[in-house]
């Protein structure tokens, strides 16, 4: 197993924790920690989920994450820089 | 027609007023204390309701007006026990990406999360099987909240919404804000496929001897059967449509290998296994399709097509990924690909004499009876040829189910509607009365088992009361007959709890009648085209015919769950003569 970071940008709406929650538990993947905090733009929180997977299972987590309506940008951070999601095949990364 | 913005109104007229500015026509549901509001200004609307029996029975009718319409169906009901009822019906459809839209009332925004009476979490519960939901306590938010799940519903890959709305917002005044447009941060399907993924794929498809085009229900959903036609004859590869895709590729045509899967063709699930390339549209590589994942097609590699970027890599990893929409994938597909095969064009000759000789040595087929009762094969073979071209069969879950994917020959794409991914027993007549009232002018059959048929046969009643004149065939083998067939296969016939006696209880028949439809039966195989017949002949009420048929037929083939599609067996223990092919 290899651990990620993953920096997620969400809508600032109710029930959003527990979509995220939801998701890692039914798909079964495995979070090591997760925190939720808020961001200048009130209608807009940041989580920050490590998870603990490896190989195209981090693709999974991150395209399942991607179809969350709330859910507006996923980032992978890694120890000393910040870099886009590991794949170009996710139109709405960006967005 | 349309209500101008700004005018002012309750919260429940701007829920009426903003599903009609969606285009609803039709919405199946049942009233009660919650959603009671919005029923008072659907007296007044030109949206159809019609009044169903059980709410799981409005959930499945508005997925078979969905299947066969193309739009988003819609249901609607009362909190607590309401909303958990249609629970079902959400989640089948979000396993076959079906676009509904869900409402239903919620107890006043004061008393959630007290245990009110008929008070429960829908939006919690349904989080994990609805492609989005909604708890709505602010009437303000009534008329975004529609727009944003209808255009989620049906844009993308399509699925089902729920918006809960509380009782204070229906009744409280605001003023009605249809907006002009939908703009979601975090929610831009794509569209357009990469035109290196391609340029790519093309590339890949004139490097294979051995490709084949495995179509999933995908290709339904973006209206593309045109393009898999042609696609599929320009390169003059064999064609395997899954459960979801029957009809979206002619039965009839030369190419067509037919339906791979535990219950696929020998041919099919042969053509997958030996094939070189998958060029797989709008499939997800489903444990039923596969057999062991790890056994399935080893030796090709994958261009995958999918408007859902998350089956991508999920089961099966993909040397080429295409993600947008089916139609616009293959209508840039095809002429790259044209341009590509005019430099190489790889002889596919050999590998079609091979699959070729697969279909034509292993045909589908069944023993009749010995005692000479009926086949139920026979009856789904027959009904048919004798049903009009265009006719729609809608089948609920079991072995009747499968009988009804491989006898029926499916020429047309949304004229086979079943419940693929969850196996939804009752999906049949409720779904049948969502199609019919989509299609009036088309005969629709429900092709249900006796126990399917046990789980949601009230709503013939809303059939017969609403002019839905659907057809029921009930394969009545008094059984749950694909449990009974594992039990004969995998636990040595002990039969535990799958006997339904339904040939003595009930007498379908006579409750056909009691509901308001017409009630025949069938028990003779010399009787089954006169009683199909006469079915047929009945157009102004619903009808009902009990087939009474062989206890102990089975379905075959079959690969057996968990084990590879190289173990299919054509009947009990015996297995494709391998030796006398050459693949």
């Amino acid at each position: 197993m290899s651990k990620h970071t993953l920096e997620v940008l969400v809508e600032n709406s109710p029930g959003v924790l527990a979509r995220v929650a939801g998701l890692f538990s039914r798909r079964a993947y495995n979070i090591d920690a997760l925190t939720v905090g808020p961001t200048k733009d009130p209608a807009i929180s940041k989580m920050q989920i490590d998870v603990d997977v490896e190989g195209h299972a981090l693709e999974q987590v991150i395209s399942q994450l991607d179809k969350l309506i709330n859910v507006i940008s996923i980032k992978e951070i890694l120890p000393n820089k910040v870099k886009p999601a590991p794949t170009d095949t996710q139109p709405d990364y960006q967005n | 027609m349309s209500t101008p913005n700004g005018t002012a109104m309750n919260g429940a007229t701007s829920l009426v007023k903003s599903l009609e500015a969606a285009g609803v026509d039709v919405m199946f549901g049942i009233p009660g204390g919650a959603i009671l509001p919005a029923y008072d200004p659907i007296f007044d609307s030109k949206i159809r309701h019609i009044l169903v029996r059980h709410e799981q029975g409005a959930g499945h009718a508005a997925t078979g007006y969905a299947q066969v319409s193309g739009r988003a169906g819609v249901c609607i009901a009362t909190s607590g026990p309401g909303a958990t009822n249609l629970v079902t019906p959400l989640a089948d459809a979000a396993m076959d990406s079906v676009p509904l839209v869900a409402i239903t009332g919620q107890v006043p925004s004061a008393a959630i999360g007290t245990d009110a009476f008929q008070e429960a979490d829908i939006r919690g519960i349904t989080m994990p099987f609805t492609k989005h939901n909604y708890l709505i306590t602010d009437p303000a938010e009534i008329p975004r909240a529609i727009a944003e799940a209808f255009h989620i519903a049906t844009t993308g890959r399509p699925g089902p919404v729920l918006v809960d709305i509380a009782k204070d917002a229906l009744q409280k005044e605001t003023v009605f804000n249809w907006p002009a447009s939908v703009s979601l941060k975090g929610y831009q399907p794509a569209v357009q496929p990469n035109a290196q993924s391609i340029s790519d794929a093309a590339a890949l498809i004139t490097q294979s001897h051995r490709p084949v085009f495995y179509v999933g229900g995908g290709i339904m959903k973006a209206n593309a059967s045109k393009e898999l036609r042609e696609i599929a004859e320009l390169l003059g590869a064999p064609v395997v449509t899954t459960l979801m895709a029957l009809g979206s590729f002619p039965h009839s045509h030369p190419l067509h290998m037919g339906m791979p899967g535990m219950h696929g063709s020998v041919a099919a699930v042969t053509t997958l296994q030996k094939s070189d390339l998958l060029i797989t549209l709008g499939a997800r590589f489903d444990d039923r399709v596969t057999g062991k994942l790890s056994t399935f097609a080893v030796n090709a590699k994958v261009i995958h097509c999918d408007v859902d970027p998350a089956e991508i890599g999920k089961n099966r990893f993909a040397d080429v990924p295409v993600i947008g929409d089916l139609k616009h994938t293959l209508i840039a597909l095809i002429p790259a690909l044209k341009a590509a095969l005019a430099k190489n064009r790889p002889d596919l000759s050999t590998w079609l004499r091979q699959v070729n000789n697969l279909k034509s040595t292993y045909p589908l087929g069944y023993d009749k009876p010995s005692d000479g009762s009926v086949s139920p094969q026979y009856v789904i073979e027959r009904l048919g040829k004798l049903s009009a071209p265009d006719s729609i069969y809608v089948a609920g879950v079991g072995q009747h189910q499968m009988w009804a994917a491989q006898f029926v020959p499916y020429e047309l794409p949304r004229t086979w509607l079943n419940s693929g991914g969850l196996g939804t027993m009752g999906y049949s007549v409720p779904a049948a009365m969502g199609a019919k009232v989509a299609a009036p002018d088309t005969t629709v059959w429900s092709i249900d088992g006796d126990g399917c048929f046990q789980m949601t046969n009230q709503e013939l009643v809303t059939c017969a009361l609403n002019n839905i004149p659907i057809k029921v065939a009930i394969i009545n083998n008094e059984s749950l007959g694909m449990v009974r067939q594992w039990q004969t296969l995998f636990y040595e016939g002990r039969y535990s709890n799958t006997n339904l006696e339904s040939k003595r209880v009930p007498d379908f028949p006579k409750l056909a009648d009691a509901m308001g439809c017409v009630g025949l039966s069938c028990d003779r195989p010399e009787d089954v085209d006169k009683t199909i017949e006469k079915a047929l002949s009945i157009n102004d009420q619903p009808v009902v015919v009990d087939f009474r048929v062989h206890r102990d037929a089975m379905v075959w083939p079959m690969v057996a769950a968990g084990t590879s599609n190289d173990d299919i067996m054509i009947a009990r223990e015996m297995a494709p003569d391998w030796d006398s092919q050459e693949l």
